[in-house]
């Protein structure tokens, strides 16, 4: 059993940092322009069709394709800044509206061009790394390894370049940071197609490693936001941990319970923590 | 213009009409059936329900194009309605609807998914007698011989009893030395019949049986795998749809789980892990790389199909069409030939039960109304061998 639970516990660690990703682009896009983009999980969708049919359509290698889904995916999210979010800046509820409106555009779209049979790539690297204890598919490892990289390489942007503190310092008082030359316009669209370009990302690795259908960003767009709410809104390593705890609650729950209803496990995680932390596990207390 | 000019043109318009209406008459004279179709085309659910779809066009189109069929006296060709259900009972309901109000649909093929049939099933109760469906799902089964069920047909061998693929291969699985099988199944109404239907025939057989389910929708089994695996099964029973069935079988070698038993589906998953499973037993209505070059009329199928498609043969997906397909237009259509009309839907049901088709299944109805028809268990081996078993129930 011992075996068993250590097993998913990584497995839960792999899956939460694909939670994690879409958690990164709810936390950033909300923290910047005040709207909950979601329609983050169509942009993934958007990644993992542009990640598959570069493949597997044109037969370009999965390394290559991935930037090019990601780039893809980020000029989609440029098209929707400017002619969408770009109206709807510090307005939740017209945020909200334009974006769930804009998951049946892209749904359609893709349903259009694609249909709604699934899609399966071929394998990019299959086989599994055995450690003796548990094992770990080869694919599932690069993938956790490329999103760690990048959610940690955007912590480190956000705290060390001047771009990144200029954007903590818009989020705290958009006022003071436009007055000290922070050109607030930009930023406000570089968060936006940034966080389509990490949804993108994480949709073109899942192609990697999963079937690929339409609406397959619905249930990770609600995972994001549970796990960014788990960690606290605005915290960027939280987003990290919040969509990890939310794997790992979800792969071990299914252990123990019916795994039919795995996603009741982490819904329960997340109400009992904010409880206890209203804010979120890294939120600022009130 | 002068008189005579006026009594040629009026001459020449009286010919070119008599052309015209000489022109038409054979296809007035042809009056078209309507046949119907409810079947997912495209969506997770496809594999039910899209070869089917594709059969049935080639099927309409090779007999309209010999020149229709004649049944007492009269010339008829065929008129297909076959919209794409998507695998939603709602939007089956909705094309069903139309089917038999608006467009006066005598025969409707399908649905092979419980699912939808269990949506459409009360709509449909209330048109007994002035229509036939003849579907594979698994819940038209339970229905036959019910009262306000005689438009019913089920085109699918049943799984269990003496001619059931299901106790035959659940025996077979037991001949193999099998003690413990895992099952992994959607949690739905097809799941639920699955489990009902296998967990007896397992039992009967002394075969230990531990069951797990998932939402539709999942794509990442890996916790319930890893359960599955720590249970130590000797054959994994898996879901029903390719859908989830590459992510099962991928998954599943992952964690060590490499033998496979499946009811449903196609040979696809199994072929596409083929280095990673070791056993992948399937029933599979045709093995069609194998009864290509043994049998005339799949070689003249395939050819048909690829010059109808202009694509590859999906031989994958072909074993699908021995449900409500190619066959059984043609088998529809020699049933209204032997009751000697088109619209007098309980004759025509009475001579459907009355003979059997020779087409690329040998295909005969019970008096329950349920097919029977040959059919073949294949066993993937690790690496892509492949072993076959042919199977006739009488």
């Amino acid at each position: 059993m011992l075996q068993l639970v250590v097993g998913q516990l990584l497995n839960g660690v792999i899956i939460g940092t694909l939670y994690g990703i879409i958690a990164l682009g709810v936390t950033l896009t909300f923290g910047i322009t005040g709207i909950v983009n979601f329609a983050l999980g169509a942009f993934m969708a958007i990644g993992a069709y542009a990640g598959w049919y570069l493949t597997d359509g044109l037969g370009i290698a999965y390394p290559a394709a991935i930037p090019l889904a990601v780039c893809a995916t980020a000029l989609m999210g440029l098209l929707a800044d400017q002619t969408l979010f770009r109206f709807t800046r510090n307005n939740l509820i017209n945020g909200l509206i334009v974006s769930i409106g804009l998951i049946s555009v892209i749904e359609s779209v893709l349903l259009m061009l694609w249909t709604t049979t699934p899609k399966n790539m071929h394998y990019v690297l299959p086989g599994v790394i055995d450690f003796g204890w548990f094992i770990v598919p080869r694919m599932k490892g690069v993938v956790f390894l490329v999103l760690l990289a990048v959610i940690l390489a955007t912590y480190a942007a956000l705290t060390r370049t001047w771009t990144g503190r200029a954007a903590y310092a818009y989020a705290q008082a958009p006022e003071a940071a436009l007055l000290m030359g922070v050109r607030t316009r930009l930023l406000e669209t570089g968060v936006v197609v940034y966080s389509t370009a990490l949804a993108g990302l994480g949709g073109a690795l899942y192609a990697s490693l999963y079937s690929l259908e339409v609406s397959l960003g619905s249930s990770y767009i609600l995972k994001g936001v549970e796990a960014a709410i788990l960690a606290g809104i605005g915290s960027v390593m939280g987003s990290l941990m919040g969509g990890i705890l939310l794997g790992v609650t979800e792969a071990v729950g299914s252990i123990f319970f019916p795994q039919a209803y795995r996603d009741a496990y982490g819904l329960v995680f997340l109400v009992l923590v904010l409880l206890f932390r209203p804010a979120g596990l890294f939120g600022a207390r009130r | 213009m002068g008189k005579s000019q006026h009594c040629r043109i009026a001459l020449g318009a009286g010919a070119a009409l008599a052309v015209l209406a000489l022109a038409a008459f054979p296809a007035a004279a042809q009056e078209a059936v309507k046949i119907g179709e409810i079947e997912a085309q495209t969506g997770a659910l496809n594999t039910y329900g899209w070869m089917s779809s594709q059969g049935m066009r080639m099927a309409v189109e090779e007999i309209n194009k010999a020149g229709g069929f004649e049944v007492a006296g009269k010339k008829y060709t065929l008129e297909l309605t076959a919209p794409d259900t998507q695998g939603n009972p709602q939007q089956a309901l909705i094309e069903l609807k139309k089917m038999l109000e608006e467009e006066h649909v005598r025969y409707v093929f399908g649905p092979f998914l419980t699912n939808v049939y269990k949506g459409i099933e009360p709509y449909a109760d209330g048109f007994d007698g002035k229509f036939l469906m003849i579907g594979g799902a698994t819940a038209i089964h339970f229905d036959l011989g019910k009262p306000q069920h005689g438009y019913l047909l089920r085109s699918w061998n049943w799984d269990a009893g003496d001619a059931g693929f299901g106790s035959l291969m659940v025996a077979n699985l037991k001949e193999r030395g099998a003690k413990k099988v895992a099952m992994l199944m959607q949690n739905d109404a097809f799941g639920h019949v699955a489990r009902d239907i296998y967990a007896p025939l397992f039992a009967k057989e002394g075969i230990e049986f531990h069951e797990e389910w998932f939402e539709p929708g999942t794509t990442d089994f890996s916790s319930v795998l890893a359960k599955i695996a720590a249970w130590k099964p000797d054959y994994l029973f898996p879901g029903y749809t390719d859908a989830v069935l590459y992510d099962i079988v991928r998954q599943a070698t992952e964690v060590g789980l490499t033998r496979f038993w499946l009811v449903r589906g196609s040979l696809g998953p199994g072929l596409k892990n083929k280095d990673a499973v070791d056993d992948y037993i399937i029933y599979i209505p045709k093995y069609f790389e194998e009864a290509e070059a043994s049998e005339a009329k799949v070689k003249k199928f395939v050819a048909d199909y690829k010059a109808f498609y202009k694509k590859d043969f999906p031989y994958d997906q072909a074993p699908l069409c021995s449900s409500s397909c190619y066959d059984h237009v043609f088998m529809l259509v020699e049933a209204m030939k032997k009751a000697g009309s088109v619209d007098d839907v309980a004759k025509v049901r009475a001579a459907l039960l009355g003979f059997t088709y020779e087409g690329l299944w040998n295909i005969r109805y019970d008096s329950t109304g349920e097919e029977v028809f040959n059919f073949d268990v294949v066993d993937i081996k690790k690496g892509g061998t492949i072993a076959v078993t042919h199977f006739a129930p009488k």
